[in-house]
């Protein structure tokens, strides 16, 4: 465990070294921010609510969206890159698990943008957005939690496709449709609430709903008491069975090459 | 002295999908393809002992790597027993790898963008190494192979030599007490070679570290081993120690002659089957010849005979090696 945390660490800290980097991240979040806040102001047109849900309401769920999922992005062709010039044999000799090393750096770039990208672009925001409060602490540490599971959610359905390259020449296409997928049934294009009702509930039989929505939900307080935990229960069964799938893929990879060598 | 590893009829095949030519053979082949097995090791038996230092050679394609990565744990072999510091690798990998060391010599471990020193901090947390050790083992290695100079560069900008050198130490932190090296010589220069062999010896004479290590290159084997195992198309074919390969060719000599033309030919025999006064007798009938000398194989030679069939080694000492 510990070695993991270390891990974590210092990819943290290899991220502080790159300067521009850590300036271009702040001024990509906010930018993509004010962009969306302009266009969805445009679209309210001074209404005070559509379908019941404020102008407020819509800045908060994008500042959230939009700001976790630049912060959660990190390099998907890494097992590829791996496999392709056969340097995935090396992670094998050594006596730590393959898998959590990569979660661990990948959470480890994760926390850094979260603390150096996204905090300072949620600040900037603030100066000229006013956005809806927790509805109380509790529940701000409940969507802290939540947010947690659902990087993991989203760490495993990347996982699961990098492991395809086992066999595949090349996921970069479906990595690419994965990420489209996400970024319109995850709620970053248009927010869940103005969804066509049929689409809804389709999405809501996928893992995408559970990746920012409920966090989104958890925080206004939409979701509230046993709503809350479903919601969280639901996000920790999709963990389980995404994490089932991925030990699956990863397992029959593994043995292809130590039996077939490759 | 205590068994360190022991492999007996190991073999690995590697199932290789056939291609035919042409557009009708590659759409065939979406639907059925065919395979044909590549006995990359066939039916290898050796054990090495605990403070061995053994030289694995053989020309390229001779399942050496094969051999590494079954004694490694990071592939199955197909049939035959390994077994290696009381573990069978492959099944119980993560307890293993504990306490061996690897170097690909074609393929780097380390972190491409990292300074070099980073890679090495990443050893400490990966095998929870004491920080006693750590910097104990760091300092003593980085001066033997005179490290000091490059250890804050990033590893992409290092010379292959440079990365090799790291490579090595990323894998030998932790104090393994049995260590694994593939080519670690491969594309080096004189200098950078003659600081490895040196490490090589040193780690296996003052830590009783037990070595194997693959090389084309017999200085290497002369210099650093006490005994050398030649595969070739996945067969041991020679097993002992470099005297008595040369011992047993004392017999064969090699004549070189220079022409009138300026052209210069080698000639290999064995005195015992072939008299010196026939083969000269051939060359002079045949030949202009401006000068000639006869001298004994150098080790490289006897090794490319042997890689080509000239010489065999199956043949008992006492008669030497057919021509
Ligand atoms: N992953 C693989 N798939 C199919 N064939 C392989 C694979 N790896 C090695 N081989 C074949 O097995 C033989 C032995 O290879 P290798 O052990 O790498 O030899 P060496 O290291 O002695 O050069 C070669 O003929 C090589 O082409
Ligand atoms: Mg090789």
């Amino acid at each position: 465990m510990r070695a993991y945390l270390e891990i974590a660490v210092r990819k943290f800290q290899d991220k502080m070294a790159y300067r521009l980097d850590f300036f271009m991240g702040i001024v990509n979040t906010a930018i993509t921010i004010v962009v969306y806040l302009c266009i969805y102001r445009a679209l309210y047109a001074g209404a005070s609510e559509v379908d019941g849900i404020t102008y407020r309401m819509v800045a908060t769920n994008f500042v959230i969206t939009l700001g976790l999922s630049n912060a959660f992005g990190y390099n998907e062709m890494f097992l590829q890159d791996k496999v392709h010039d056969g340097s995935i044999t090396n992670e094998f000799l050594k006596p730590v698990s393959f898998t959590l090393r990569l979660l661990a750096e990948n959470v480890g770039e994760g926390a850094f943008k979260l603390i150096f990208h996204f905090l300072p672009a949620l600040l900037f925001t603030l100066l000229h957005t006013r956005l809806c409060p927790p509805k109380s602490a509790l529940h701000l540490l409940a969507m802290l939690g939540s947010v947690a599971l659902g990087y993991l959610i989203l760490w495993l359905l990347s996982f699961i496709i990098q492991t395809w390259s086992f066999w595949l020449f090349s996921v970069w296409g479906i990595i690419t449709i994965k990420n489209v997928l996400v970024s319109i049934l995850a709620g970053t294009l248009l927010p869940m609430w103005f969804m066509p009702a049929a689409l809804r509930r389709v999405i809501a039989c996928t893992p995408f709903e559970s990746i920012y929505f409920t966090p989104v939900r958890i925080y206004l307080g939409e979701l509230d008491g046993a709503q809350l935990l479903s919601g969280v229960a639901v996000q920790t069964a999709w963990i389980a069975v995404l994490g089932l799938a991925a030990w699956i893929f990863w397992r029959r990879g593994v043995k292809k090459l130590v039996v077939q060598g490759g | 002295m205590e068994t360190m590893i022991a492999v007996e009829g190991a073999r690995k095949y590697y199932r290789v999908a056939k291609r035919g030519k042409g557009l009708t053979a590659a759409v065939g082949q979406l639907f059925n393809r065919k395979y044909e097995i590549k006995k990359a090791v066939d039916d290898i038996s050796f054990s090495i002992k605990r403070g061995e230092i053994v030289g694995f050679i053989g020309p390229n394609g001779a399942g050496k790597s094969t051999t590494i990565k079954m004694l490694s744990g990071i592939l199955y072999p197909d049939a035959g027993r390994v077994e290696a510091d009381g573990f069978i690798p492959y099944k119980q990998r993560k307890q293993y790898v504990k306490n061996i060391g690897v170097v690909f010599g074609q393929k780097s471990q380390l972190n491409w963008d990292l300074p070099l020193i980073e890679s090495f901090e990443l050893m400490k947390f990966i095998y929870r190494i004491p920080r006693e050790q750590y910097e104990k083992n760091l300092r003593q290695f980085c001066e033997l192979l005179d490290m000091e100079s490059f250890l804050g560069q990033p590893v992409r900008q290092l010379s292959l030599g440079q990365r090799m050198r790291g490579d090595i130490v990323a894998a030998l932190l932790h104090s393994p007490e049995l260590v694994f090296l593939d080519e670690p010589t491969i594309g080096l220069d004189v200098v950078a070679k003659e600081k490895i062999r040196e490490f090589i010896r040193y780690m296996n004479k003052e830590r009783n570290t037990t070595i194997i290590f693959t090389t084309h290159d017999m200085q290497d084997i002369e210099k650093v081993c006490n005994r050398l195992i030649i595969i070739d198309k996945g067969k041991k074919i020679y097993d002992g120690s470099i005297e008595e390969i040369k011992d047993r060719y004392t017999n064969v000599k090699t004549i070189e002659v220079l022409l009138e033309n300026g052209g210069k030919e080698t000639e290999t025999f064995d005195v015992r089957r072939t008299s010196v006064n026939a083969v000269l007798e051939r060359i002079f009938a045949e030949r202009r010849v401006k000068d000639i000398s006869v001298c004994e194989p150098e080790i490289d030679e006897i090794i490319r005979d042997i890689y080509e069939g000239r010489l065999r080694l199956d043949a008992p000492s006492a008669e030497g090696g057919a021509l």
